[in-house]
């Protein structure tokens, strides 16, 4: 027999807190969290927003030794892990540390690290390039450093799937669980690649916004959308099985239930016009459920013309005429486009919204696009007893990630 | 600023958290210091930086101790007025 899967922590560092429950709160105050960069000289750029990470600092969560030495986006991944076991009340020894893994992935790694000693590099030469440069720069470098801070001594491993990357860390953690392989997982998505080279490269794929008012610049599903925000931040989620959490008798704040992945096997970039392969993501993630049991779907909405309109035909194409009665919202409007960590938040934005029974909005929903003409929670949270949610992300390079998120009965 | 002094700043920017009482010549890098071998290297960068001496790696690796650090840079010094001497 499979194991239920539930969680028990979440944890976050995002451009509207440094907490999951501060994050929550403005989240469903319609507070957007995009601003002018300040992290470093955009004057040259034709996109000078970003959604940032303000106020962190790294030495609340680690000694100043391991903050030296790590990038940014191992920094949120460590505090967003320190807050979800926290919550979770798990307590990590001999007894169970091999039952405990960690799998957090990220979008782009240390991209801030790379370009620094880059720039040693070429000014400098190799000689001077720090020693910990690789350690520093490579993906998996957040999933590793919270494996040594937690000693969770099961699988340590990163996942790269772009901006899919949160959700499919959930999905395979969920997995492992679920076919008895592990009883704790700690999974999530960490990124800070709101760099030049980060920026630059965003920008010149034509992804993200130019429109020059942060407050409005990231609008899914709106007429006017014009593409995404970057952000950063981290968000990291405790899962076990259930009979682990009930042995030791955490409070469960959720149930994993399902998790559906497929690849457009398409277009580097594009997503596939039809929708196709994104229906049957979230049909896998639905196997063995009732489709009509859903009543919530957190999109992955990034704002992008191309996103928003073929994950609307998906939508549709999924549900049927539901469609239309299922409330669909994109944080995205308020905390841009955290890319290997925007899947994981939005899992965590679905269990608040299952506890809570409020949705948080789509805020900048002002110019209704014919083509998207589903109920997106415009503007304005909205309170409503939701008892399954999905949660869709998808990737450049074709990834379509779909988690099926339950409360726990 | 002594060579000592300078030294025990290097160690300080490489290893941040560092109790300063602990970085005294008898100190071994390793083990009473806690510097890895990244570290370590990080180090050298550092006393480069703060001498304007090239390092090379086959001198540092019998740095063992502060006082180790404190000879091969007083070395350098040595090496380097000589040097200025004789031109």
């Amino acid at each position: 027999m499979p194991n239920r899967v539930v969680i028990t922590g979440y944890g976050a560092v995002t451009p509207l807190g440094l907490t999951a429950e501060d994050t929550w709160q403005s989240l469903i105050a319609g507070k957007s969290g995009i601003g002018q960069i300040s992290l470093f000289d955009a004057a040259d750029f034709v996109v000078k927003i970003a959604a940032e990470v303000k106020g962190f600092n790294a030495v609340s969560y680690m000694d100043p030794t391991t903050a030296k030495y790590t990038d940014r986006f191992t920094q949120f991944a460590i505090a967003a892990s320190l807050q979800a076991i926290e919550q979770a009340k798990l307590k990590i020894d001999d007894s169970n540390r091999y039952d405990a893994g960690v799998l957090i992935g990220s979008g782009i790694g240390g991209v801030n690290t790379l370009s620094q000693q880059y720039a040693v590099l070429g000014t400098r030469g190799p000689a001077r390039v720090s020693p910990y440069t690789v350690p520093m720069m490579i993906a998996d470098n957040a999933a590793s450093r919270v494996s040594i801070i937690t000693k969770m001594m099961g699988p340590n491993l990163c996942l790269v799937t772009a901006c899919s990357t949160g959700a499919d860390a959930i999905g395979i953690a969920y997995q492992m669980i679920k076919h008895g392989e592990i009883k704790i997982m700690l999974a999530g998505g960490s990124d800070a690649a709101v760099t030049p080279i980060g920026v630059a490269g965003f920008q010149q794929a034509g992804a993200l916004s130019r429109n020059p008012d942060h407050q409005k610049a990231s609008r899914p599903f709106d007429a006017k959308r014009d593409g995404f925000i970057i952000g950063e931040g981290a968000a990291v989620l405790v899962l076990e099985s259930l009979d682990y959490a009930a042995h030791r008798g955490a409070g469960i704040l959720a149930e994993v239930v399902g998790y559906g992945a497929t690849s457009d096997a398409n277009h580097i970039t594009q997503p596939a016009e039809s929708g196709e392969p994104a229906v049957k993501a979230i049909e896998l993630a639905l196997a063995g459920i009732n489709p009509d049991a859903v009543d919530y779907i957190n999109a992955h909405g990034t704002s992008t013309p191309l996103n928003d309109l073929s994950e609307t035909r998906a939508i549709k194409k999924a549900f049927g005429d539901r469609a239309y009665k299922i409330p669909i919202s994109s944080i995205k409007s308020m905390v841009g486009h955290m890319l290997g960590a925007a899947g994981a938040l939005e899992a965590v934005a679905c269990c608040k919204v299952l506890e809570t029974g409020v949705i948080p909005p789509t805020i900048n929903f002002e110019y209704p696009d014919p083509e998207c003409d589903l109920d997106y929670v415009p503007n304005k949270a909205r309170t409503a007893d939701i008892r399954l949610a999905i949660s869709n992300s998808f990737g450049f390079g074709g990834h379509n990630s779909v988690l099926a998120i339950s409360k726990y009965s | 600023m002594d060579v000592f002094e300078k030294i025990k700043q290097a160690i300080i920017k490489v290893q941040p958290g560092i109790d300063e009482i602990k970085i005294v010549p008898a100190a071994r890098l390793t083990e009473d210091l806690e510097i890895d071998s990244l570290t370590k290297v990080e180090l050298a960068l550092a006393m480069e930086d703060a001498f304007g001496f090239y390092l090379p790696d086959e001198e540092l690796q019998n740095v063992a101790t502060v006082g180790d650090a404190i000879a091969l840079i007083e070395s350098k010094m040595k090496e380097s007025k000589l040097r200025t001497q004789n031109a």
